[in-house]
């Protein structure tokens, strides 16, 4: 589930809480070596002791054996003896009790096998050999042997075991001295390794503060931001593991969250400029509307109430007439508009002479403006095309009646007419206040007039929309070239009905259903 | 009347022009124009008794003519009837320095009335 290759959180606190452990059972481990090689030490100084006091026990036992033999020799009394029969039992046990005792330590015990066997000398070359001696021959004999060897070999004898005991003192002393050293050890490790536990307590506790509640903290904070409406926060995704991802996901909402705020105020925008554009249309429709019904108004009010010569008469009426053509022209556009808008744009389907429907229309605009001069560029056959002929007289129209509208200083507006491989080409070149880069991706957009409304030309915003929407209708295409203050122009290209014989594909109907 | 008063007609469609000529009737002498910059030149020209002006007019609009005419001290006095079809805008015109506002579609008699009113009050 993790899409990093890191471990995840859980692993990690595992892992961590893993090495406690064991660095705390690594210190009760030592502890436990340390306590126990301390009681050994212990023992070790405890048997110590008992091997001294063994052969202090061995050492009176052979004084007894000498005592009791020296009295007896040299007194001739037999009660000396019963101190040496006592004693002289005595030895053997004594012997095993200190090899006993003496155990493990080689050096202590080849010095107490020598001294047990010195020990059995005395009493195997000496004590008894002596005894016999005297009870079997003289006590005379034996009284100068105990004078003289007796004395020596128990001095030797004493010697041995000061020897022996002073040895097992400086083992004893090495030993405790070693058991002091080991304790002192024990107590170090058990410090430092407690020391270092809580050390690694309080580093993982760090790190954890650091990974999991800051991180789940700055969310929450985070979090309070986005219900407050604040889209544009976004926490660090340093975070390891499990919060990480929560940060990840965490930032990825709110990204969401803002891009779909962006696109909704982008969706708002556009719906206050069609709100805009819609009422705006409102106000041209009215005004574009009132301009002729003034002139119907204005001119029956005089026809009715003023005396008016027959001939002016007929010149109001022309002009009532006029006015009232061009209101129901209008409301045409208008309607057109919504059946564009709703997809019923009905195309008759007729094969006809575009270069005639040209001439016609340009003698209607040639008639409404002094200023300009219209020059036409047709050739002598006939250009057929297929379709709607109302509605493309339409297209011409609006392609003209744009031309001298646009050109309001006049000047030349030249329509021009051919034959191309495949297609007519019809072209309306003006001379007048031409497009704006900026606005040109918009001219063929409903009810869009560029700054055209606030100098003051009149219009719809309409017709181009209109025409793009015929003439696509009939398989064209259309289009223009112009620049700001170097005039414009508009052309469009029909199927030809002629080079492909009947053809061209019939207009569409460009209804959805 | 011996002396004719001139009017200056400043519309951009011409059909009104006429009426707005046909609805004053005899006894003025017109002049026509039919965007903001010649209106100006004709009343700057004619020094006229008034003049009726459409707000939307190519080039410069109406409201830009009304301010235009009252920074000249010796225009600021000639009798303006701003003829609309924006009904709202009567506020702004009026304190653009119109003297008068009329409604297009107008009524052609109210629209002599209004004239001869303008005149008689200067």
């Amino acid at each position: 589930m993790s899409r990093t290759s890191s471990l995840s959180l859980a692993t990690r606190m595992v892992a961590a809480s893993a090495v406690v452990a064991l660095l705390v059972a690594a210190v009760f481990v030592g502890l436990i070596l340390a306590v126990s090689a301390l009681r050994s030490a212990t023992e070790e100084e405890a048997r110590s002791k008992d091997v001294t006091v063994a052969t202090l026990e061995l050492e009176n036992l052979v004084l007894d054996v000498d005592t009791g033999l020296r009295g007896y020799v040299i007194t001739g009394k037999t009660q000396f003896l019963t101190t040496y029969y006592a004693a002289r039992p005595e030895l053997k046990p004594a012997f095993t009790r200190l090899m006993e005792l003496v155990g493990g330590e080689p050096a202590q015990l080849r010095r107490s096998k020598e001294l047990i066997a010195q020990v059995r000398r005395y009493l195997n070359e000496y004590a008894d050999p002596v005894l016999r001696f005297a009870q079997s021959e003289s006590l005379a004999a034996g009284r100068s042997a105990t004078a003289i060897e007796g004395k020596q070999r128990i001095d030797e004898l004493r010697s041995r075991f000061d020897a022996f005991r002073t040895a097992e003192d400086a083992l004893a002393a090495s030993r405790a001295r070693s058991a002091a050293d080991k304790s002192e050890q024990a107590i170090a490790f058990g410090v430092a390794g407690l020391a270092l536990s809580a050390l690694f307590i309080v580093v993982f506790a760090v790190y954890l503060a650091r990974s999991i509640a800051r991180p789940v903290r700055e969310a929450a904070e985070g979090a309070t931001e986005l219900a407050g409406g604040n889209f544009s926060i976004r926490l660090q995704e340093s975070a390891p593991g499990e919060v990480g991802e929560l940060t990840r996901a965490f930032n990825e909402t709110a990204e969401r969250l803002e891009q779909a705020r962006t696109e909704l105020e982008h969706q708002n925008a556009r719906l206050r400029e069609s709100e805009r554009l819609q009422s705006e249309l409102v106000n041209t429709v009215s005004h574009e509307l009132r301009t002729p019904l003034a002139g119907v108004r204005g001119f029956t009010s005089l026809l009715l109430r003023r005396d008016v010569e027959p001939e002016v008469r007929r010149h109001y009426l022309g002009v009532i007439d006029a006015q009232a053509r061009r209101l129901s022209e209008l409301i045409d556009q208008f309607l057109d508009l919504r059946r564009i808008e709703e997809g019923h744009l009905d195309l008759a389907d007729d094969v006809f002479d575009i270069a005639a429907l040209i001439q016609d229309e340009a003698q209607i605009y040639r008639a409404q403006s002094a200023k300009h001069r219209l020059e036409l560029e047709l050739p002598s056959e006939p250009l057929r095309v297929r379709g709607d002929s109302a509605r493309l007289r339409q297209v011409v129209g609006n392609l003209l009646s744009n031309a001298i509208k646009y050109s309001p200083q006049g000047g030349v507006v030249s329509v021009a007419a051919r034959q191309d491989e495949h297609a007519v080409r019809v072209q309306v070149r003006d001379e007048g206040i031409g497009i704006p880069t900026s606005q040109h991706p918009r001219i063929f957009t409903k009810f869009f007039r560029g700054n055209v409304a606030a100098s003051g030309i009149a219009g719809t915003g309409l017709g181009l929309a209109v025409s793009r929407d015929i003439v696509e209708s009939h398989g064209g295409s259309i289009g223009f070239t112009s620049a700001e203050g170097e005039g414009a122009s508009f052309w469009f290209e029909l199927p030809s009905a002629d080079r492909n014989g009947d053809g061209a594909p019939p207009p569409g109907n460009r209804s959805n259903e | 009347m011996q002396d004719q008063k001139t009017v200056v007609i400043c519309d951009d469609e011409p059909m009104l022009r006429e009426l707005v000529r046909a609805s004053l009737d005899a006894g003025y002498r017109f002049a026509e124009a039919n965007d903001g910059i010649v209106a100006l030149e004709l009343i700057r020209e004619l020094r006229p008794d008034a003049v009726t002006l459409d707000l939307m007019l190519p080039r410069r609009s109406g409201l830009d003519v009304l301010a235009e005419l009252r920074k000249d001290e010796q225009l600021r006095d000639i009798p303006v009837l701003v003829v609309s079809a924006w009904p709202e805008k009567r506020e702004e015109a009026l304190e653009a320095g119109a003297w008068g506002f009329v409604t297009k579609p107008f009524d052609p008699d109210e629209l002599k009335k209004r004239m001869e009113e303008l005149l008689g009050s200067r």
